[in-house]
């Protein structure tokens, strides 16, 4: 382990710890979690500080190995990389989050709805409110008009909004593609990093639990589900790192990265599935109670995999990359040229 | 170079190989009219190819210059193996001397044995069998109960060998025999390896026919064979670890990804750019398998090139990658099911499906079966 990778594993585990004297559901977001990331620089890593995706990776996995409950994806990759860009002021301090929406230009008004967009209570929340012709930026200050929870309670909510276009500023709308491969990224990311969570506790759940007096894991079925399980995650990790090596040597802005972005969220998409299910199988019905920890990794895995596009959405895509490639094979060897 | 270009087996050197292989291909095709096959690994043999690509210089890459071989890496050799398999290409007459012979050789030969066989496998020229399997000796490998006795200036070899892909075409084949009595306390000691020659007196090679007529395998029986201690592989008593300790590049190759590349490359092509949403989601979710195993095979690759372990991972792109193989059967047969059945190339398709049926049932069993492979998982996870 280098040095980032243990000072987020000891910050992750001390946030896990803490979690036992809090309500479990829904989540909340955890204060002292924060404070310890903007002490030692980690919550804004990537735009502060001189860190590239890949040390970014190492943070975003390790806290989904924690089951983290903080904007670390939306305030570090989306909020302050999306200000900057559009030459936007937002806290120093505090988490942020993005609400990103299609929207309708009526007489000088932008006007949509963004769902979904998680953890609204931060301290700013930054609209990217697309056009068909491009993206406006600005900073909503409305409240939510109806919140919500994702599958593993994360707070979701939804803003309508209709705000004057001429206090936003107007981007490309490629920035507006950008913005959604960054969030793709960062979602599987935190993925692999909660699927390794779930097996890590499958594993020792399967070592410690006798039945027909001997641990379910010397069972030979246990055992084949087991490898099956870690199977999946190693393909979908696979996939991930080049996602993670495109964006360190290419920028997210890039032909390379939307490719391998695109294979990794299939890859990851469905690696869900099977990872979460095989976790559950194996842990019987007390995996999936609130007092047992499996869930804060698998319902957090399978509710961010319908972030920023859903699985069935990349596949669309990658399948029409292969089916207008003049060979197909190219596809799969590496991302197609021009790059 | 970038990283990316590292991690997809593409950075210069490898992408110029690359190239050259695909050109190479193109027109021996070209000029010798063989069809792109699906499976050819096992399927189609072919010595003048052979010969013609090694004359190219696209066998024996990992093979020493000194030994006649071109002194490149095991990610030349992957890239080479991978385009081979993903253009049909009909590989089996060298497939096995340049995959296990060559590295054996290399680890436990002695220099003469080296300097014999090494420039003629690099010329595409040897062609050998494995003689690993038996009829009571399948999954569990230490069952294998062919004999060699020590005999003057050699050995005597009796048994019976099976699944022997080959054997019939071949030059020699691997046999792996026990020269000790079974200890039951020490299954694995007591083995030995032999390179014997096939037309060696004593040998009867009966042919082993597969569902749909092909003839690939073999029974090959050995009734005191005389092999030379000249064609001792490695030490005597140390076959196990000799035939164990180098399954990795075996176990993670691009063969264990591959073996149906051909058809659903061909199914893809044949589908029309504007397919609906619904095929185009089907080809990404096969597309996405195939890029992730790649990526994982590579990084294994990788991992085993740089001298690390990576027993585990192998054992898991096999489990992954030959379950690939067989569920691709399928999804590409789904594929073929959106085309025009009158399309030109519908019957070709058709064809290449029925071979694809036919080897699937063998892509989860050969070399292992997935069922050792999880056992092998479950060992690296600490739960066994």
């Amino acid at each position: 382990m280098n040095e980032l990778e243990q000072l987020v594993a000891d910050i992750g585990a001390r946030s896990l710890e803490a979690r036992q004297g809090r309500p479990a559901y829904p989540d909340a977001f955890d204060e002292q979690l924060w404070k310890n990331l903007e002490e030692t620089g980690l919550s804004r890593l990537t735009s502060s500080e001189d860190a590239g995706p890949e040390e970014a990776a190492v943070v975003l996995t390790g806290l989904a190995k924690h089951a983290a409950a903080v904007p670390i994806v939306e305030t570090d990759l989306l909020a302050v990389w999306l200000a900057a860009k559009a030459g936007l002021d937002v806290p120093e301090t505090g988490p942020l989050t993005v609400a990103a929406a299609d929207a309708e230009l009526r007489d000088g008004s932008l006007v949509g709805t963004a769902y979904d967009v998680p953890w609204p209570h931060s301290v700013a929340v930054v609209l990217a409110a697309r056009t068909p012709e491009a993206l406006h930026v600005g900073l909503l200050s409305d409240a939510p008009t109806a919140e919500s929870v994702n599958l593993a309670g994360e707070p979701r909510a939804t803003f309508a909004f209709e705000v004057e276009a001429s206090t936003t500023q107007t981007l490309d709308v490629e920035v507006a593609d950008e913005l959604t491969r960054r969030g793709a990224w960062a979602r599987c990311v935190q993925i692999i990093g909660a699927l390794d969570a779930a097996r890590d506790l499958t594993v020792a759940h399967t070592s410690e639990r006798v039945q027909f007096g001997r641990p379910l894991a010397k069972f030979q079925a246990v055992q084949h589900s087991l490898a099956e399980m870690a199977g999946e995650i190693e393909r979908a990790r696979a996939a991930t790192e080049l996602a993670i090596v495109a964006a360190t040597d290419f920028g997210f802005n890039s032909a390379a990265t939307d490719y391998a972005v695109t294979v990794a969220k299939v890859a990851t998409g469905r690696a869900v599935g099977s990872v979460t299910t095989i976790a559950h199988q194996l842990h019987g019905a007390i995996g999936a109670t609130v007092e047992h920890r499996l869930w804060l990794f698998t319902m957090r895995a399978r509710g961010w995999i319908d972030d920023f596009g859903t699985t069935g959405h990349y596949a669309r895509r990658l399948g029409r990359i292969a089916l207008t490639a003049d060979d197909p094979w190219q596809v799969v060897v590496s991302c197609p040229e021009p790059r | 170079m970038t990283q990316f270009d590292a991690l997809c087996a593409n950075d210069p050197e490898l992408s110029e190989l690359r190239t050259a292989i695909r050109e190479f291909l193109a027109a021996d095709r070209d000029q010798h009219g063989w069809e792109p096959a699906v499976d050819s690994w096992l399927a189609t043999w072919d010595a003048d190819f052979s010969a013609r690509l090694a004359e190219a210089g696209f066998v024996g890459l990992t093979i020493p210059t000194e030994y006649g071989g071109h002194g490149l890496g095991h990610l030349h050799r992957y890239v080479v193996t991978e385009e081979l398999l993903a253009h049909g290409a009909p590989v089996a007459a060298h497939w096995f001397s340049d995959r296990q012979f060559a590295p054996s050789l290399l680890s436990y030969g002695s220099d003469e044995q080296r300097r014999e066989f090494l420039p003629v496998i690099a010329a595409g020229k040897l062609h050998a069998a494995i003689g690993m399997s038996e009829h009571d000796a399948g999954s569990d490998l230490a069952a294998v109960k062919t004999r060699a006795s020590q005999v003057d200036g050699g050995w005597s070899l009796s048994g019976t060998k099976v699944w022997t892909s080959g054997a019939h075409l071949a030059h020699r084949i691997v046999v792996l025999a026990r020269t000790s009595p079974l200890d039951p306390e020490h299954r694995h000691a007591g083995f030995s390896q032999f390179f014997v020659k096939l037309d060696s007196p004593g040998i009867t090679i009966d042919p082993i026919v597969q569902m749909g007529g092909e003839h690939h395998f073999n029974e090959v029986t050995f009734d005191d064979v005389f092999v030379p201690d000249a064609d001792v592989l490695g030490s005597i008593g140390d076959g196990w670890r000799q035939v164990t300790s180098e399954l990795g590049f075996e176990r993670s190759g691009p063969e264990r990804i591959l073996s149906t590349v051909t058809l659903i490359v061909a199914a893809i092509k044949a589908l029309p750019d504007d397919a609906d949403d619904g095929t185009a989601a089907a080809v990404g979710e096969l597309v996405a398998r195939m890029i992730s195993l790649r990526q994982l095979s590579i990084s294994v690759a990788r991992t085993l090139a740089s001298g690390e372990d990576a027993a585990t991972r192998a054992a898991l792109v096999k489990d992954l990658g030959t379950r690939f193989e067989q569920d691709s059967v399928e999804l590409a047969a789904d594929l073929l099911d959106r085309l025009d059945a009158s399309a030109p190339e519908a019957r070709r398709l058709a064809e290449l499906l029925a071979t694809a049926r036919l080897h699937s049932p063998l892509f989860t069993l050969r070399g292992g079966t997935n069922e050792v492979l999880r056992g092998v998982v479950a060992r690296g996870m600490g739960v066994r």
